[in-house]
């Protein structure tokens, strides 16, 4: 009798279980959370869980209670592709937002094309996302971080600014670091500039002090480097095992926690495109953004400051394009982010049209800026 | 002229580093013919365990234990995971009668203590902060971290230590009996059973202190062990499995081809010279450099 009841009360709770579902959006999310991208992972997934705390706190899209589906991708590729048919065969989100790592990226963004779901990627910076469009198809995949031809124009152009002549590339060997060197040669090549020495490393390498020597032995003037934050605060260590110290400028990476922790006192100076600077918070929704985090996270400073904000502000941008299309049908989505009427104004900047039919990219270069590491913290370098 | 010896002095720290690891392997292999495959991740055992007896995770400060709390931490953390490994993995798959069994337990339970620290510490990279300090010393330009110095003395102490043990305790003596001849020491009333045992604790623990010695010149991981451990076993194998001096040649050797490669051909070629070697070793010197040439009576 009571296996009776016991059992019947559970139909009747997965019953109200499934009629919930249908006043849910489902968002799915993922990133690594573990290893040595972690950092950035959980950051951005603080964001976006901040995001949609307050949508829901103020009564949801649509009315309807959103929901966040998070998956560790571990920062493999394989993964990435893995992640994605579970979020949109089994999971049937509505959208989904992510990831990190640019391998990850590359793996999994032909899925929600072809499912025609959109995907907001929010931190991954070498993701080949306006190359989409090149098939003439429709693309649902949209970005809102800086990408590398952004990252290294602001790094190439801070070297030439700063005077250096003969700068020497350091770039992990991962799809992210090799794209980065890529466009960094490029953004020389365009000024004319071609590096003395270009030199890779892996990932969980500890000692690069052969590849500085070489560096050094070529007369470089400046480290233009590209790669997570552990690797990156090994150069900072090689450099002064080595005793030379030439300026460092390189991706948004060397912001991480773990490249300043790492690298302790040996980071100071290094420089680094960011958008978004938690020490140089101006605007009241930054420090309320700052705030909220701190108080929910328990977390001061931020550990990856630029990917929680872009986290955050990626499911506003997604909120609002929901809003628009009235609709949850992903195509209707897709249409709305092309065409979002109204400004955002967000951590990362303030959005007026930020995607276009053909431009999936919303940051440009001017809502980029320089910081700079100096004492265990970020701080804007280039007072604009 | 500074820049070679740079390149030597790194290329020889770590070299003694895959030799110090090598000896774990060489002091199982010797009395139960197997080879501990789970060697590289009790390395980060030492790493994970000292870190965590001596810095803060969340902030990289030092919480203010002596170094000798880590010290002892890892030595024991050693002492049970070579036992652990012996009992669990290594003694069971001895009396299966199939062969190799040992070589996927010895695996199997590497991973598994690599899948435990992964899930019970972090998955993160973190600075260990030397006891020493963290600026180097300069001599002719020659940067070297004074945990540098220490890692080569210690490595080296250890080493001699327990050849001196085996060479010269009634202990020691029971250890080299059951290598030479398992049957016979046992016979003779050597129970073998509890010296195969000890050499497994034994070889836990060297793995974890070079895991400790080695934590502040690299990063602490739960994955820092991997690499090292296949290096210092190519250089077993470089070196002859039973031959100590040939696992410090075969060290330095690994060591400094890998610091000249990735400074003079290039970076992405770091690993290649030693592996290169070492399958030039398997082609024409099976038994390594220094080792022994062993008939294997059937």
């Amino acid at each position: 009798m009571k296996l009776g009841i016991l059992l019947s009360s559970l139909v009747v709770l997965s019953l109200l279980g499934c009629t919930k579902k249908s006043d849910e959006i489902k968002i799915g999310v993922y990133g690594p959370f573990s290893g040595g991208s972690a950092p950035m992972g959980l950051s951005m997934r603080n964001g976006v869980q901040l995001a949609t705390d307050e949508i829901n706190a103020s009564g949801g899209i649509l009315g309807k209670k959103v929901v966040m589906v998070d998956r560790d991708d571990e920062a493999k590729n394989e993964r990435g592709g893995q992640i994605m048919q579970e979020f949109l065969d089994k999971e049937n989100v509505v959208a989904v937002l992510g990831p990190i790592n640019t391998g990850v990226a590359d793996a999994s963004t032909q899925y929600p094309n072809q499912k025609k779901v959109p995907q907001i990627i929010n931190v991954s910076a070498g993701a080949k996302v306006n190359e989409l469009f090149a098939g003439g198809k429709e693309n649902y995949v949209f970005r809102i971080a800086a990408n590398d031809d952004i990252q290294s124009k602001v790094i190439v152009n801070e070297a030439l600014k700063r005077g250096y002549k003969r700068p020497a590339l350091l770039c992990d060997d991962t799809n992210y670091g090799q794209n980065g060197r890529e466009k960094m040669e490029n953004a020389l090549a365009a000024a004319n500039v071609k590096p003395v020495y270009v030199g890779k490393f892996k990932i969980k390498d500890t000692d690069m002090s052969a590849q500085l020597q070489e560096a050094k032995a070529a007369k470089a003037d400046v480290i233009l480097a590209y790669g997570i934050g552990p690797e990156l605060a090994a150069v900072s260590n090689s450099m002064v095992r080595i005793g030379w110290k030439p300026e460092m400028i390189g991706s948004w990476t060397l912001a991480m926690s773990n490249y300043i922790t790492n690298a302790g006192k040996n980071g100071d100076g290094t420089k680094m495109p960011q958008t978004f600077i938690e020490a140089a918070a101006t605007t009241e929704k930054q420090k309320k953004f700052i705030e909220d985090y701190k108080k929910k996270f328990n977390e001061s400073p931020i550990t990856s400051a630029v990917s929680a904000a872009q986290g955050y502000d990626s499911m506003y941008l997604l909120k609002l394009a929901i809003t628009q299309a009235g609709s949850t049908d992903g195509k209707k989505i897709k249409d709305a982010l092309e065409n979002l009427n109204g400004t955002y104004e967000g951590i990362t900047g303030t959005y007026n049209k930020p995607f276009s039919a053909t431009d999936h990219e919303a940051i440009k270069e001017a809502n980029v800026m320089l910081g700079m590491v100096k004492d265990g913290n970020v701080i804007q370098a280039d007072k604009k | 002229m500074t820049e070679i010896l740079q390149i030597l002095v790194t290329g020889s720290v770590f070299g003694i580093i895959y030799a110090l690891i090598a000896f774990g392997y060489n002091l199982t292999f010797s009395t139960s013919k197997t080879i501990n495959f789970s060697l590289g991740n009790i390395i980060m055992l030492g790493g994970v365990v000292g870190f965590s007896c001596y810095v803060d995770i969340r902030s990289g400060a030092l919480i203010g234990t002596p170094y000798i709390v880590p010290i002892i931490a890892v030595l024991v953390a050693g002492v049970i995971a070579g036992a652990a490994v012996h009992s669990f993995a290594v003694e069971p798959s001895l009396k299966l009668k199939s062969e190799y069994t040992w070589v996927l337990a010895t695996l199997a339970f590497g991973i598994i203590i690599r899948n435990g620290a992964e899930q019970l510490w972090s998955t993160g990279d973190y600075r260990f902060p030397s006891p020493l300090g963290d600026d180097p010393l300069r001599f002719a330009g020659v940067g070297i971290y004074p945990q540098e110095i220490l890692t080569v003395v210690v490595a080296t102490l250890i080493v001699f230590s327990i050849e001196a043990f085996k060479k010269y305790t009634i202990y020691g003596k029971a250890i080299q009996a059951v290598s030479e001849d398992k049957e016979t020491a046992m016979l003779m009333g050597i129970p073998q059973r509890q010296v195969v045992r000890i050499s497994f604790m034994m070889s836990g623990c060297i793995a974890t202190m070079a895991g400790l010695l080695i934590a502040p010149l690299t990063f602490v991981s739960a994955s820092m062990g991997t690499g090292i451990g296949i290096k210092a076993y190519a250089v077993s194998i470089i070196g002859g499995l039973e031959s100590g001096k040939g696992l410090v040649v075969g060290g330095l050797i690994l060591g400094i081809s890998e610091f000249l490669t990735a400074r003079y051909i290039s970076s992405g070629y770091k690993e290649l010279p030693g592996f290169i070697l070492l399958i030039l070793v398997i082609l024409v010197k099976p038994s390594g450099l220094f080792g022994r040439k062993v008939i294997k009576k059937v």
